[in-house]
């Protein structure tokens, strides 16, 4: 085994945990039982790179190997490193009719032509995914192993997710697949983030879409259960329709994890204690972020207890429509549920004009989101 | 006007009835299953967001005994509404029948002002004030067997003893002034 495939092995071992190797060796399937019997667990990862060295050795594995092994192992865990998409716009006639077999074909031959000694692996997914994995290197240089670029591609759509990719190779990547899939163009979705499922899930709309109902509620129950007795909710009939209602915005199953959401506007300040601001000509460009663990289930709870009413739907609209990111300057808005959101602080540009109390509530905010005269910028 | 009245019902046998007004809406629900466990006496618990409470619920509810005001120290608007809702109490129940439960007083170490102005208001109503950690059963259990003691007495069903008596011995006091010598 030469150096570089040492290297990356021992890279791999130190970056998968521990619970995990043993599944993801299993999976590669390139060493006998015995081998992997043979790798003890449960001493110090030391140990165990040394002991996958001397087996990995036994059998001869080279660098491509051990690649395989990386890719096994980003596949089961896509959540980690930063995530960004690309979108392929002007499809081709022959695009919605492309073949992973095309595919493989012409992307490796377009990437190869672009750049000499790039070592490209591709494999398809069970649930439709295909899978790229670059390792980029020169004229004068062996593919670089410890750096690869991970592509994700689901054929026939026009989104691609992208990780670990360097702005030098990225005009390379982004030609080789526009080609390959059979586009005119790729520009960026502005969308990223950590968590790939995440992400894909609500870029491709796979989450629990909600459709209008003419008789939401179900019947009501008629036999309650014992301990309920001696419970009551005052205000349930309250607090059932703003369930319902969130539930009608929001949909009642999961919701992707988004967590972080960025919004450039251009709008009008309106608030009716502080004239110099309200009276501006020119249009008050701010930047709008949420960032919590999770964005819409934060929206849904706080629609749901009422804490705010609502234009939280506005907000989930514009996030699924344009799924993309809009710089803004910063807002931070509180909120008191289990998933906190950061503070509202207004941005230093406004503070000195408006003094102290530069704080916008949530619900102004979302008022100014909802004006007519904030327009959103791609 | 729909105050609340203590007086205006007469009491069950044997029962006890506890309003917990909480503007989260979370602790109060697995209070509310823990109180519900005592055997010795029929506890009904009765959950509200906020006061007043909705007037198509007036005949059918039962008398209240206590009412308890869970404040989460973490959050402003749960200060406010809680202030908010006491008007909605005829006075009748600050003589021993009003108490505030506060949660998440170590996280708010950084905002005392917070906890002072709860404190201040238990004390300016002679209201104990209690404090809570509601995240464990262990912290839920012994809340409810603390509330269970209070609302066994402002019920009556402890002998010799009245919600005003106990009000003396578990109402809020200020802490002495900072500003005077420690003794060192």
């Amino acid at each position: 085994m030469d150096d570089s495939a040492k290297r990356l092995l021992q890279r791999l071992v130190r970056r998968i945990p521990t619970q995990m190797l043993r599944d993801t060796l299993d999976k590669w399937e390139r060493l006998t039982a015995k081998q992997r019997a043979f790798v003890d667990f449960t001493q110090s990862k030391w140990t165990i790179t040394q002991e996958l060295l001397a087996v990995c050795e036994e059998r001869e594995l080279n660098v491509k190997h051990i690649a395989e092994l990386e890719m096994i192992y980003v596949i089961g865990n896509p959540n980690q490193g930063m995530w960004h998409t690309f979108q392929l716009v002007d499809a081709e006639d022959d695009a919605h009719s492309l073949e992973l077999v095309q595919f493989k074909e012409q992307f490796k031959s377009h990437l190869s032509e672009l750049k000499r000694n790039v070592a490209v692996k591709i494999k398809k997914h069970t649930d439709e995914a295909v899978w790229i994995r670059i390792a980029w290197g020169d004229t004068f240089s062996r593919p670089n192993h410890l750096k690869a670029t991970y592509v994700v591609h689901y054929l026939q759509t026009p989104f691609v997710f992208v990780s670990g990719l360097l702005s030098k190779h990225k005009p390379l990547l982004l030609q080789a697949l526009t080609l390959s899939t059979r586009h005119q163009g790729i520009k960026d979705a502005n969308l990223s983030g950590q968590k790939l499922t995440a992400i894909r899930d609500l870029l491709m709309r796979q989450y629990q879409h909600v459709f209008p109902t003419k008789y939401p509620s179900p019947l009501a129950e008629r036999n309650r259960s014992v301990s309920n007795l001696h419970i009551e909710n005052e205000q349930a009939e309250a607090s059932a329709n703003r369930h319902r209602m969130a539930g009608e915005a929001f949909g009642n199953g999961m919701l992707p994890a988004l967590q972080s959401a960025v919004y450039k506007l251009e709008t009008k300040f309106r608030d009716l204690t502080n004239e110099t601001m309200t009276e501006r000509d020119k249009p008050l460009r701010c930047v709008v972020k949420f960032s919590s663990p999770n964005i819409l289930e934060s929206l849904r709870h706080c629609a749901s207890t009422g804490t705010k009413n609502i234009l939280a739907t506005s907000i989930k609209q514009m996030m699924q429509l344009k799924g993309h990111d809009f710089v803004s300057k910063y807002f931070y808005c509180k909120q008191n549920v289990s998933q906190p959101v950061q503070f509202f602080k207004c941005p230093q540009e406004v503070t000195h004009t408006v003094g102290t109390t530069g704080l916008i509530l949530l619900q102004e905010l979302l008022q100014l989101l909802s004006h007519p005269c904030c327009h959103l910028f791609p | 006007m729909s105050l609340l009245n203590p007086f205006n019902k007469r009491p069950g046998l044997n029962t006890a009835t506890i309003l917990l007004v909480e503007n989260e809406e979370q602790f109060q629900q697995s209070l509310a299953n823990v109180l519900v466990e005592e055997t010795a006496v029929t506890v009904n618990v009765r959950l509200a967001k906020t006061l007043p409470l909705p007037m198509k619920n007036d005949e059918s509810r039962p008398r209240i005994d206590l009412v308890v005001f869970i404040i989460n120290l973490t959050l402003d608007k749960s200060v406010k509404s809680a202030k908010a809702s006491l008007k909605y109490l005829d006075p009748g129940y600050f003589l021993g029948k009003v108490c505030f439960m506060v949660t998440n007083a170590r996280q708010a170490l950084g905002c005392t002002g917070r906890l002072d102005a709860v404190r201040q208001l238990a004390v300016s109503l002679h209201c104990p004030l209690l404090f809570a950690e509601d995240q464990t059963p262990e912290g839920v259990t012994s809340s409810a067997r603390r509330l269970l003691t209070i609302l066994k007495v402002a019920s009556g069903l402890v002998p010799n003893t009245t919600a005003l008596y106990l009000s003396n011995l578990t109402r809020c006091a200020m802490p002495p002034d900072i500003d005077q010598p420690s003794f060192d």
